[in-house]
C-alpha cells in the first residue's frame, strides 16, 4: 500500500472540510471512523492526518473544520470523543485539547469568519452542551448559560459573527440563539415537536436577510425569513429522513440556491426552498452520502465533495443550469 | 386605643402645615442627589466616632432620618420614608425622582386645598391623571438587549464605568433571570466570575467525605443522585438504596437527605471499596419545609429522578435505579453542592421554569418573587459572581450596596424594558394630560392635571440644577430641539437621549412615579394628626413589602 491510503470499506464519513482556497490548492479533510485524512489534490488521493500522532487504534473524528483564513494561519480543528486536535501547519501535526472531564463528545465545530482577529472557534457535544475556545483553540471552556439542553447537534454561526456575535445551536429539543458569540443561549420560537434538529444553515447574508434553515432528524426541512421567529416547511413532498446538511449559495441572494442532504439523497432547489429536484446526474453508484462540501459554493460547474457511507469520497461538477 | 395612650390631637390648618415642614425636610434631604451629577449628603456618625457618610442614595438618606425633632413634623417625613422604603425595597433605584415628585404634589395639592379644593375630588383626579401618565410610560417603553446597551443603563445608575461594564457583560450572559451574587473582594479592583450548573448553599455531611483535598472538594463524573429530605436515623435505612446501587453497578452516588445521624455518617464512611463504589452524603437545601421541596423539585426536573417525601411517608425500601437522578457531574464541599449538565428531560425543565417565571411575574411579594427568582437563575444553567473591590473597606461596602441597586435597576430594565432617561419621558408624558386639561370644565379635575403637568417637570429641572446649570434655560433648549430631547448634564447641551444612551428602567420609573402620587395624593387628605404615648402591640405586626402591579 503506497503513502496514500485506501479508504477502508464502512468507514463512514461524518465530515468534509475544504481549505477556503481549494480551487489553487486542492486541500481537503474528511472525517471518518476511522480518523481524519487529508487530501491535497482535491480528494483524488488521502492520507492519514493523524499520523504524526502514532495512534494505536483508530481515533473516531465526527467532525472537522480549517480556518477562515487557512491559507495563512494554517490551522484545523477535529473533534473527537473526549477532546478536540487543533493543528496549526495544515493538518501535519496536531495538538490534543483535553476538555474537562467527563469527557464530551464533539460533534461540530464552527470556527468565526473573523477567526484570524478573534481567535473564537465553538464545539457543540452530545451531552454537554457548548464549549467555547476565544483563543485559536487552546483553551476551551463550558458556556451553557440559558442552553436547557445540552444535547447540541449542530451549530451555525452569522457570516458577520464578528460584529454581531451571532451562533446558533440546534439541540435535541429545539434551537438556541446566542447574541454574545455563544457565552450565553436563549431558546428561538421553533416548535419543540419537530427536534432534533440535525443541521442548520444562515444566509450569507444573514445580518440583513436574517434567513436562517434547518433541518430535523424526521420531520423535514424549515426555513425561518426573521431569524427563528417564524418557520416554515419547505421540499415536504421531496425531503425524507434526517436532513444532515444544508449548503446555501454564497453570491447573489437573487438566484437563492439551497443544497440538502436528506436521508433519500441529494436535493437542490433553485428558488429558494419552494421547488426541488432530487440530484441524480454524475452520483457513484451505491454511494449512500454521509457528507458533501461545496469548496467553492453552490452553482453550475462549481466543484462538490461527496462522502460516502463505505468511506470513499468523490469529486464531482455540480451539473450546468438548464 | 385607651384614651390614656392618647396625648396631642392636631386640627388644621396645622395639619397641612406641619406634615408640609416634614415632607420637605426630607424631600429636601434627598433632592440634592438626583442625576448624573448628584450631591452628596453627608451623615453625622461622631457618636461612632467614625468620618461621616457620605451618601447620594435617597433610600439610605430617608433610612438615616430615623426621625425628626418635631413630632408632627416627623409624621409628614414618615409619610415621605415610607414611600421611599417600599420603593427601593421593589425595583432598588428611583427614590430620588420619587421624593421630588412627592414633595412638588403635595405643595402644590396644599396650595390648591387653601383656595377652596376639595380634597377627596383632587385625590381622584390625581389618581385618574396618574393612569394616564402610566399608559404614556408604557407606550414609551423599549425592549434592551447586549452588553453595551446593559452597560448604558447600568452607567445611567451608578456613574460607575467599569462597574457598569462589569454588570452590562454579567447580565448579557445570565439573562434577566440569572443568578448574580455580588460579594466583597479583597483587592481594589472590580472581578467576575462565572459558575456552570446549578448550585445550593447546602453540602456535604461530614469533612471526611472531601475526596479532593487540595481542592477541598469531592466531584463525581457521571453521578447518580438519590434525592429526598428524609432523615435517616439508622444504617438500615440505607441499606436498601445502596444494594440497588450496587446490583444496577452504579459506580458513583450521591444521597440527598434531610438529616444523617452520625452512625448513619459512619456506615457510609465505612466504604471498603472506593475504586468500585463512591459515595457522597448532601444536605437537602432549604432552611424551612417550602424552600426543601422547592429544592427538591428543582433538583428532580434537571436530573430527571424521583424525590422521595418525609411527608409522604416514604423510605428507601423500594427505590429503583429509575428512581435515581443523574448529571454529567456532581460537586459538593461542606457548604455546596452542585450540578452540571442534569440529564432530566429538557422539554419538562422548559416548562417548569416557565411554570415558575409566570409565578414570578404573577406574585406581589417580595420575597415570594426573591425566592422564584433565584430558582429561575439556577436552572438556566449558571451563576455570575461579581466580586467587589475598593480601597477601602468603606467604598467597599459602598460599592457593593451600589452595585446590588444597580443590578436590580438593569435586569428591572432587562424585564420591562427602558425608557427616555434624564427626566424625559416625564417631560414627554404632559401633552396628554394638557389636552385633559383642556378638556375638562371640573375644577379640582383642571387642579389635578395642572399639578401633575408641573410635577413632572420637577426632576428635569431638579436633576439640571444639581448639576449646576439653569433649569429654565435647559428646558427651554429642550423643548427648542423636540420631542426626545433631553439635557445632558456631563456635555451641558440637548440631545436626542436614547441615541445618546441615557435611559430609565421603565419598572423603575413608574414605581417612582405611581409610588409619590399615589402616596401625596393620600396624603393630601390627612386633615387630623393624632398622637399618642404608647404604640398599640398590633401595631408593630411585619407586613412583608409588596409590589404594585404597573
Amino acid at each position: 500500500m503506497t503513502e496514500a491510503e485506501q479508504i477502508e470499506s464502512r468507514d463512514l464519513v461524518y465530515g468534509l472540510a475544504v481549505s477556503p482556497r481549494f480551487a489553487l490548492d486542492g486541500i481537503c479533510f474528511a472525517a471518518r471512523a476511522s480518523g481524519l485524512y487529508r487530501s491535497e489534490d482535491g480528494g483524488l488521493t488521502w492520507k492519514d492526518a493523524y499520523r504524526s500522532l502514532e495512534l494505536r487504534q483508530a481515533l473516531v473524528t465526527a467532525t472537522v473544520a480549517v480556518s477562515p483564513a487557512f491559507d495563512e494561519d494554517r490551522t484545523v480543528f477535529a473533534g473527537v470523543p473526549g477532546g478536540i486536535l487543533r493543528s496549526s501547519d495544515g493538518g501535519h501535526t496536531w495538538i490534543v485539547v483535553e476538555l474537562p472531564s467527563p469527557p464530551p463528545f464533539v460533534l461540530d465545530l464552527a470556527v468565526s469568519p473573523g477567526f484570524s482577529r478573534d481567535g473564537v472557534v465553538l464545539a457543540a457535544t452530545v451531552e454537554d452542551g457548548v464549549f467555547r475556545s476565544g483563543d485559536r483553540g487552546a483553551s476551551w471552556a463550558a458556556w451553557n448559560f440559558g442552553l436547557l439542553d445540552l444535547h447540541v447537534l449542530s451549530l451555525a454561526l452569522s457570516p458577520a459573527f464578528g460584529q454581531d456575535e451571532t451562533a446558533f445551536a440546534g439541540t435535541d429539543s429545539g434551537i438556541f440563539r446566542s447574541t454574545n458569540g455563544g457565552r450565553a443561549w436563549r431558546e428561538i420560537d421553533f416548535p419543540g415537536d419537530l427536534a432534533p434538529v440535525v443541521s442548520l444553515a444562515l444566509s450569507p447574508r444573514f445580518p440583513q436577510d436574517a434567513l436562517l434553515w434547518a433541518g430535523t432528524e424526521s420531520s423535514g426541512l424549515y426555513r425561518s425569513p426573521d431569524g427563528g421567529h417564524t418557520w416554515t416547511r419547505h421540499g415536504s413532498d421531496v425531503v425524507d429522513g434526517t436532513v444532515n446538511q444544508i449548503l446555501l449559495r454564497v453570491g447573489d441572494p437573487a438566484e437563492s440556491e439551497v443544497m440538502v442532504l436528506a436521508g433519500n439523497g441529494l436535493l437542490i432547489s433553485r428558488d429558494g426552498g419552494d421547488s426541488w429536484a432530487k440530484w441524480k446526474a454524475g452520483l457513484p453508484t451505491g454511494c449512500a452520502l454521509t457528507a458533501v462540501a461545496a469548496p467553492s459554493g453552490l452553482g453550475s460547474g462549481a466543484p462538490l465533495l461527496l462522502g460516502c457511507a463505505d468511506g470513499s469520497v468523490h469529486w464531482l461538477d455540480q451539473p450546468k443550469e438548464g | 386605643m385607651s384614651q390614656a395612650a392618647t396625648r396631642r390631637v392636631i386640627f388644621q390648618p396645622a395639619t397641612y402645615r406641619r406634615l408640609q415642614r416634614g415632607v420637605n425636610k426630607l424631600v429636601d434631604a434627598i433632592r440634592p442627589t438626583l442625576g448624573p451629577r448628584p450631591r452628596l449628603v453627608a451623615v453625622n456618625r461622631l457618636l461612632e466616632g467614625k468620618m461621616p457618610e457620605m451618601l447620594d442614595n435617597g433610600g439610605t438618606i430617608a433610612k438615616r432620618i430615623e426621625r425628626l425633632a418635631d413630632p408632627d413634623e416627623d409624621m409628614g417625613a414618615q409619610l415621605v420614608r415610607d414611600m421611599l422604603w417600599r420603593l427601593q425595597d421593589q425595583v432598588g433605584d428611583g427614590t430620588a425622582t420619587a421624593a421630588v415628585l412627592f414633595g412638588s404634589v403635595y405643595n402644590q395639592g396644599i396650595h390648591y386645598l387653601a383656595a377652596g379644593g376639595n380634597a377627596m375630588h383632587l385625590r381622584d383626579y390625581l389618581g385618574k391623571g396618574l393612569q394616564m401618565v402610566m399608559d404614556q410610560l408604557s407606550g414609551m417603553t423599549v425592549q434592551v438587549s447586549g452588553k453595551e446597551q446593559l452597560a448604558r443603563i447600568a452607567e445611567s445608575l451608578c456613574y460607575d464605568p467599569a462597574l457598569s461594564r462589569l454588570l452590562g457583560e454579567i447580565f448579557d450572559i445570565v439573562g434577566a433571570y440569572g443568578r448574580l451574587e455580588i460579594r466583597e473582594g479583597r483587592g481594589r479592583d472590580l472581578e467576575r466570575e462565572y459558575v456552570e450548573g446549578m448550585y445550593w448553599e447546602w453540602g456535604l455531611y461530614s469533612r471526611d467525605m472531601i475526596a479532593d483535598l487540595s481542592r477541598y472538594r469531592t466531584e463525581f463524573d457521571d453521578a447518580a443522585i438519590l434525592i429526598s429530605d428524609l432523615e435517616i436515623d439508622e444504617p438500615q435505612q440505607l441499606y436498601p438504596a445502596l444494594e440497588m446501587a450496587l446490583r444496577a453497578g452504579i459506580p458513583r452516588l450521591v444521597i440527598v437527605a434531610g438529616r444523617l445521624s452520625d452512625r448513619a455518617i459512619g456506615f457510609l464512611l465505612s466504604n471498603r471499596q472506593p475504586d468500585r463504589f463512591q459515595l457522597m452524603a448532601v444536605k437537602t437545601p432549604g432552611w424551612d419545609t417550602s424552600q426543601k421541596a422547592a429544592a427538591l423539585e428543582d433538583m428532580a426536573i434537571l436530573t430527571g429522578g424521583r424525590p422521595f417525601l418525609k411527608a409522604a411517608g416514604e423510605t428507601f425500601a423500594h427505590v429503583t435505579p429509575e428512581n435515581l437522578g443523574r448529571a454529567r457531574r456532581a460537586f459538593a464541599d461542606l457548604r455546596t453542592f452542585g450540578i452540571v449538565g442534569g440529564k432530566g428531560n429538557p422539554r419538562l425543565l422548559r416548562q417548569h421554569i416557565g411554570h415558575l417565571r409566570s409565578a414570578f411575574n404573577q406574585s406581589d411579594d417580595t420575597v415570594v418573587r426573591e425566592a422564584l427568582l433565584k430558582r429561575v437563575g439556577m436552572l438556566l444553567g449558571g451563576a455570575a459572581t461579581l466580586w467587589i473591590g475598593a480601597a477601602t473597606e468603606l467604598e467597599i461596602a459602598a460599592r457593593k450596596e451600589m452595585a446590588e441597586r444597580t443590578a436590580a435597576s438593569v435586569r428591572a430594565a432587562m424585564m420591562e424594558g427602558v425608557v427616555p432617561g434624564g427626566g424625559v419621558a416625564l417631560l414627554a408624558c404632559q401633552p396628554a394630560l394638557q389636552q385633559a386639561l383642556a378638556r375638562s370644565e371640573d375644577a379640582d379635575e383642571r387642579g389635578a392635571y395642572r399639578t401633575l403637568i408641573k410635577a413632572l417637570a420637577e426632576p428635569f429641572r431638579t436633576l439640571v440644577s444639581n448639576a449646576g446649570y439653569d433649569a429654565s434655560e435647559a428646558m427651554a433648549e429642550v423643548r427648542m430641539a423636540g420631542p426626545g430631547y433631553g439635557f445632558d448634564v456631563t456635555v451641558g447641551r440637548a440631545l436626542e437621549v436614547m441615541e445618546a444612551g441615557i435611559y430609565d428602567p421603565a419598572i423603575v420609573l413608574k414605581s417612582a412615579v405611581y409610588g409619590a402620587v399615589s402616596a401625596a395624593a393620600l396624603a393630601l387628605t390627612v386633615d387630623v394628626l393624632i398622637h399618642r404615648t404608647e404604640q398599640p402591640k398590633h401595631a408593630e405586626v411585619h407586613v412583608p413589602s409588596k409590589r404594585k402591579k404597573l
